[in-house]
């Protein structure tokens, strides 16, 4: 028995000359390697074609940052920009609000809550393609069932998505409609991690509903909360399906937000450095708008990132 | 700095695999596998579809594949996304107005030494065909269709309204009138119909009002835009005062105008102008209906023939020249008969015109003789010319900006002048 409980063997030379971590390594290097393929390359490959001039099937040729150049006097651009931010302000607010609404609502023992929970969450795994053709027909200015409600109403007809003053303020509510069953879902696992001797401290010294909620929840939910503006944030600048399935950025250019002009520049007026250098640019904004979060999550000591 | 050699090898072996996959051919005796993109919907899809099991029945030593690819007004953006990932199909249906942009692409060769080869009689196809399909002096494809632009309108509404078919001689104003005579708030009926998604189908339309009136889109050297000149704005005008003073005209955002022919199919649009290959459908609607040629400005009854193209993309010469066969073959008369009759697309050669069986075509599609004369009243043809791409997509968006009421004809037309010139410098 002793002779076992002896010191364990030198490993073999060959083994000592590899690193320690090589096992942790050969662990993530398949997910690295994933990571790298689907994200890294094609932010280089774009980068590599914003500085070229390309139309996709013709000779392309080098050009330097005239691309970026041309993107700063672009009006078209900046029209794209204010969009974007427009609906950005339009949609972040509201989805992160009613996701923790939501949240609080569905976060009750009542019979059904799985049904219930079920039926938010649907349309976050649903199609954008999907739920652009179903707002293109439920808000369609002839035979829309919206339209005849409001004309059975005695309203005047509304043209919705063909209006091109209505467009954009009519994607933002559709895209929340997708989208807030994401929220709804990370609210309510920060609200069942809400411990429960914090409520109980805060009812016995006499809070309300409102204080409880003031003083104990959304002080607990905050990590979160910074989590899903990021994250909306993050999809509202990237918003591109739901605009391109219903109206193809239009009426005129009504919704041609910044990823949609960039796909237009690419591969409708066969600008695709042009394109790519819209896709970098964005790509700059958004990292520098992670950065801010890490920032602001040290800062704060939030346990997030 | 030991893992790095690790690295390296996965990436060498992730190199390899692909590099394997890529040189993969076909062993001998194996059936040459080729794909094409159709962009052909409904009836159309189903004609291909026939033809193409027809031709592989026949063909043992090659397989074609016919996929959808995209709607026609999509191929273009489908085709660059493709290309550079190397899985472009053999042959794609594109818009002749796209054709010269396309065969920029290195993988768009000449074949007419492949079209030879198979013994096929290519000056049996008619002129406008030969020569879209033709850029500079390489053969890219053949033609796929040819069409010309008349007015196709509902003979019961017309009854219901009041209002006398179109005689051949009418001209803008009247039918300006005849579709505010026609248009039926109460009933939600429209005079007539314009697409405004602002793709090709848009900008094609204000083309013929222009050559009416004896303007011309581009000056003589393909360098400055005309078209935002006197005509264009005449004819511009008349549609917007169409949609926004008469209210009879439906101005259509759905890509591929689906819900302009989707408002004539169900009776509620009462004209609408159109190529042939709408019939089909118009028929499957059992909508009872007419055709005249475009109105008129000033006497001249000019339309605008657009054919398209089925572009041959390189793979291998095999493959390509599988691909030339299975095109040689479906330009057979007795395959663009069968092609015609079940489409309504016009005869592609004389060949297939002087068929006996074409007496089918008159009697299957009534009106179907008058697109084949108006033939005749297609005089010019878009400018050859790679920036006419961007071109269309200013004068889209022009005419969709009027029509919405967002600009004056003069001053939308005025913008894109300024975009289209600075494309063709």
């Amino acid at each position: 028995m002793a002779s076992i409980a002896r010191r364990q063997p030198r490993p073999p030379a060959w083994r000592r000359a590899l690193p320690e971590n090589l096992t942790a390594w050969s662990f993530v290097l398949p997910a690295s390697l994933l990571v790298l393929g689907l994200g890294f390359f094609p932010v280089i490959w774009s980068f590599l074609l914003s500085t070229k001039s390309s139309n996709g099937f013709g000779p392309e040729h080098g050009v330097g940052l005239a691309n970026y150049r041309a993107l700063a006097h672009d009006p078209e651009w900046l029209a794209a920009v204010s969009r974007s931010l427009k609906f950005t302000a339009l949609y972040v607010p509201v989805t992160v609000l009613l996701g923790l609404g939501l949240a609080l609502l569905l976060n009750q023992k009542i019979r059904f809550i799985g049904f219930y929970r079920t039926c938010f969450f649907v349309p976050f795994v649903a199609s954008a393609a999907a739920t652009g053709v179903i707002f293109l027909y439920v808000l369609d200015p002839q035979y829309g069932i919206v339209d005849n409600v409001i004309a059975w109403m005695g309203l005047s007809r509304q043209q919705f998505l063909d209006d091109p003053d209505q467009a954009l303020f009519l994607l933002a509510p559709i895209y929340t409609w997708t989208a807030v069953g994401f929220d709804i879902l990370i609210y309510l696992a920060a609200l069942q991690d809400v411990p429960q001797d914090q409520h109980e401290a805060a009812r016995i010294d006499g809070a309300g509903r409102l204080a409880v909620f003031w003083h104990v929840i959304l002080p607990a939910v905050r990590p979160i909360t910074v989590l899903a503006v990021v994250w909306e944030t993050i999809n509202a600048l990237q918003f591109f399906d739901i605009a391109w399935a219903t109206k193809r950025g239009g009426p005129i250019d009504a919704t041609t937000v910044i990823i949609v002009y960039g796909y237009k520049l690419g591969f409708v007026d066969g600008e695709q450095g042009l394109g790519a250098a819209v896709a970098c640019v964005l790509f700059l904004a958004i990292v520098a708008l992670v950065l801010m979060q890490v920032g602001y999550a040290r800062w704060r000591k939030l346990d997030v990132v | 700095m030991k893992k790095i050699p690790l690295i390296v090898a996965a990436i060498a072996l992730v190199a390899l695999t692909a590099t394997s996959v890529a040189t993969a051919r076909p062993a001998a005796g194996k059936p040459v596998d080729i794909t094409i993109w159709h962009a052909q919907t409904d009836a159309a899809q189903k004609a291909i579809h026939t033809l193409v099991t027809q031709f592989n029945k026949t063909h043992p030593g090659i397989v074609v594949n016919d996929q959808l690819g995209s709607n026609g007004d999509e191929m273009v953006q489908k085709l660059q996304a493709v290309i550079g990932s190397g899985n472009y199909p053999d042959i794609a249906y594109v818009y002749g107005s796209d054709v010269p942009n396309v065969s920029q692409s290195s993988k768009v060769v000449d074949i007419s030494k492949d079209i030879k080869a198979t013994g096929f009689d290519w000056n049996s196809l008619y002129e406008a065909g030969r020569k879209t399909a033709t850029v500079g002096t390489k053969v890219v494809g053949f033609p796929a269709v040819i069409d010309n632009l008349a007015v196709v309108y509902n003979k019961k509404l017309l009854k219901a309204a009041g209002v006398a078919p179109p005689k051949a001689s009418w001209t803008w104003s009247d039918f300006r009138a005849m579709a505010k005579k026609l248009t039926n708030a109460s009933k939600d009926i429209y005079g007539t119909g314009f697409p405004i998604s602002g793709s090709e189908d848009t900008t094609w339309r204000l083309w013929p009002m222009i050559w009416q009136q004896g303007g011309e889109i581009l000056d003589p050297t393909n360098k400055q835009a005309l078209f935002g000149g006197a005509q264009g704005v005449k004819a511009l005008q008349l549609l917007s005062d169409m949609t926004l003073k008469d209210k009879s005209l439906y101005a259509d955002q759905t890509p591929d105008s689906q819900k302009m022919y989707g408002l004539f199919d169900s009776g509620k649009m009462a004209m609408v102008v159109t190529g042939p290959w709408q019939l089909e459908d118009i028929q499957g609607h059992h909508i009872s209906y007419g055709v005249q040629v475009l109105p008129s400005f000033g006497g001249s009854h000019e339309t605008i023939s657009g054919p398209d193209v089925y572009m041959v993309f390189n793979h291998s010469d095999a493959r390509r020249k599988a691909a030339v066969t299975f095109l040689a073959w479906l330009h057979q008369p007795a395959q663009d008969l069968q092609w015609d009759l079940a489409t309504s697309n016009l005869p592609l050669s004389a060949k297939t015109a002087a068929l006996p069986g074409m007496s089918q075509f008159d009697a299957k599609f009534a009106g179907i003789g008058l697109f084949v004369k108006n033939l005749a009243n297609a005089h010019h043809i878009r400018p050859p010319v790679t920036g006419y791409t961007q071109l269309s997509v200013a004068v889209g968006k022009a005419i969709a900006t009027s029509l919405l009421g967002r600009g004056s004809p003069k001053d939308t037309l005025a913008q894109a002048a300024k975009a289209a010139d600075k494309a063709l410098s």
